[in-house]
């Protein structure tokens, strides 16, 4: 009872100095480092005194914070929405891909060459051909992005099913596991950090190749739009899609950021790398 | 039977059946087919454009690349060695490299104009962050013995990043190097494309390899061509990672296993 009540009073303080401390340490130099930043960026601005060239961070925020209002909502929405069809379309086919080349030594054999011919082209070599067949339009980008993201899907499922070890299968099927049970159950866990390494490896490509996909070869979203923008010279809108363009790709990444902890906080490979 | 002898065959397999299926069923004129892309292939070798054109692209490459390695290993060097700039620059340094490079290609156009030079803008922004953090990584984990051994025998401090920080990290530098080159590579292609596709033309100046792609596109029509260039972008990249691959085993040290 004294003990419980001490650990208690140990673990409140704790607490406490652990909340503390946290907020004494993050904030404070992201908001100096970005007030500095902020700073020089005026500063540069200042000195250009072209607001086409340079437009000052105040006008770049009170653009953006007026898009918000008008076209921004409508340009994140669909580029969300390609990034999420082309990126369910790539990844359930690499992972399905990947599932067989595991299971069929002829799968694999099949699919092998394919992989090591495809991979080195990049999604942008596709841009033209892409253009060509389906017309500047969102299936551009839907398609490039469903290219690039089988890649490290497939790579990432096929290494984390083929290094699973096998003594949790032997000890599985002496416990009478069935090969269904088997697959659900042992080997797909075991293969999930790997997995999961390639959902953030898959999106973090997806995002640039979509951004370039956009600028180069459809007609919605916010990489078509940066430009729209600069064929009117309203430099500080194009300025706010850059910025919006790099708090989603932060936050799409800490999402599978968050994932991977939730999901295989277990891995000892993840704890290091963090 | 060796794994060569069934990439081969199976290679061989896709390339007929790809050409059966758009003779016997598909319309030549509006897909490509192997045997027309090997006599683009040929056709473009010869006339030397596409020689060209590549020559051209990898300067740009370079050129940015070298940039990118001048900056990233100094920034990484100094976040390493000094904490408080690493707690000044980390968020800057994340808050840009979220940004997708090629959504700079609006600002990079204006601030360098549309020749050669916005484009290794553009490239030397993708290929700089890998580089930082690699170099930055690299010369924390430096065992601190070296640097004490080092001081001890009277080591500068010129000597001391050149013979030891540097020396040391170099192996995990050149791993970022090698990312960098890959991102590069990809990025070049698109910047060409953007500036090919968006300004037109007659704004060319010189022609890389994703504004001969543009060309291709909108002036010839020639989709055979493009699925060649397609290919020697896929070829050059194969070629830059074996490249890099060899830098990163002359770079370690005498004994380690690569």
């Amino acid at each position: 009872m004294n003990k419980n009540a001490a650990s208690r009073v140990v673990k409140h303080s704790l607490a406490l100095r652990r909340g503390k401390s946290a907020l004494r340490a993050l904030p404070w130099e992201l908001v100096l480092s970005l007030a500095v930043l902020g700073l020089l960026w005026q500063l540069a601005s200042d000195a250009v005194a072209n607001r086409i060239l340079l437009p000052s961070p105040g006008l770049v925020l009170a653009s953006l914070w007026q898009l918000l209002g008008s076209d921004l909502p409508a340009d994140i929405a669909a580029s969300l929405r390609h990034l999420a069809i082309g990126y369910f379309i790539g990844t359930s086919v690499g992972f399905v891909l990947a599932l067989v080349a595991a299971a069929s030594r002829l799968a694999d054999a099949l699919l092998d060459p394919l992989v090591e011919l495809l991979r080195p082209i990049s999604g942008i070599a596709w841009i033209p051909i892409a253009i060509a067949i389906l017309g500047i339009s969102e299936a551009v980008p839907i398609f490039l992005i469903a290219y690039v993201a089988v890649f490290p899907i497939f790579l990432n499922t096929l290494a984390g099913i083929r290094a699973v070890d096998r003594r949790l299968i032997a000890a599985a099927e002496v416990l009478g596991a069935g090969s269904a049970m088997i697959q659900v159950r042992v080997i797909l866990p075991a293969a999930l950090p790997m997995i999961l390494a390639g959902v953030r490896l898959s999106l973090g490509v997806s995002w640039m190749t979509l951004i370039a996909a956009e600028l180069i070869g459809a007609d919605s979203g916010l990489g078509w739009r940066s430009f729209w923008y600069e064929q009117f010279f309203s430099t500080h809108n194009t300025m706010a899609i850059i910025l919006t363009v790099g708090v989603l790709g932060y936050l799409l990444d800490s999402c599978v950021r968050l994932l991977q902890r939730s999901l295989t906080g277990w891995s000892r490979d993840l704890r290091e790398a963090r | 039977m060796p794994r060569w002898v069934t990439r081969i065959a199976v290679l061989a397999g896709v390339i007929l059946a790809w050409e059966m299926g758009v003779r016997l069923y598909g319309n030549p004129q509006r897909f490509p087919y192997p045997s027309a892309v090997a006599t683009a292939l040929v056709r473009d070798l010869g006339s030397g454009r596409l020689v060209v054109a590549v020559v051209q692209s990898l300067s740009r490459v370079l050129l940015a690349f070298f940039f990118a390695a001048a900056t990233g290993i100094v920034v990484g060097v100094a976040i390493a060695v000094f904490r408080p700039l690493d707690r000044a620059l980390s968020p800057i340094i994340d808050s840009l490299r979220s940004i997708a490079p090629i959504v700079w290609i609006p600002m990079a156009v204006l601030w360098f104009g549309i020749t050669g030079r916005a484009a290794i803008f553009i490239v030397a922004y993708a290929a700089v962050f890998p580089i930082i953090l690699n170099t930055s990584e690299a010369v924390r984990r430096l065992d601190r013995r070296l640097f004490d051994a080092a001081l001890t025998l009277g080591a500068g401090p010129a000597t001391l990043v050149v013979r030891v920080i540097l020396r040391g990290a170099m192996p995990t530098i050149i791993v970022g190097a090698r990312v960098a080159m890959g991102f590069a590579w990809a990025s070049i292609i698109a910047a060409e494309l953007a500036m090919g596709i968006k300004l037109g033309e007659g704004a060319q100046i010189s022609i890389g390899l994703g504004q001969l792609m543009v060309n291709t596109l909108y002036v010839e029509r020639d989709l055979n061509g493009l699925v060649g260039y397609m290919l020697t972008i896929g070829l050059i990249a194969i070629l830059i990672d074996l490249v890099m691959r060899q830098f990163h085993r002359l770079a370690l040290p005498a004994g380690a296993i690569p």
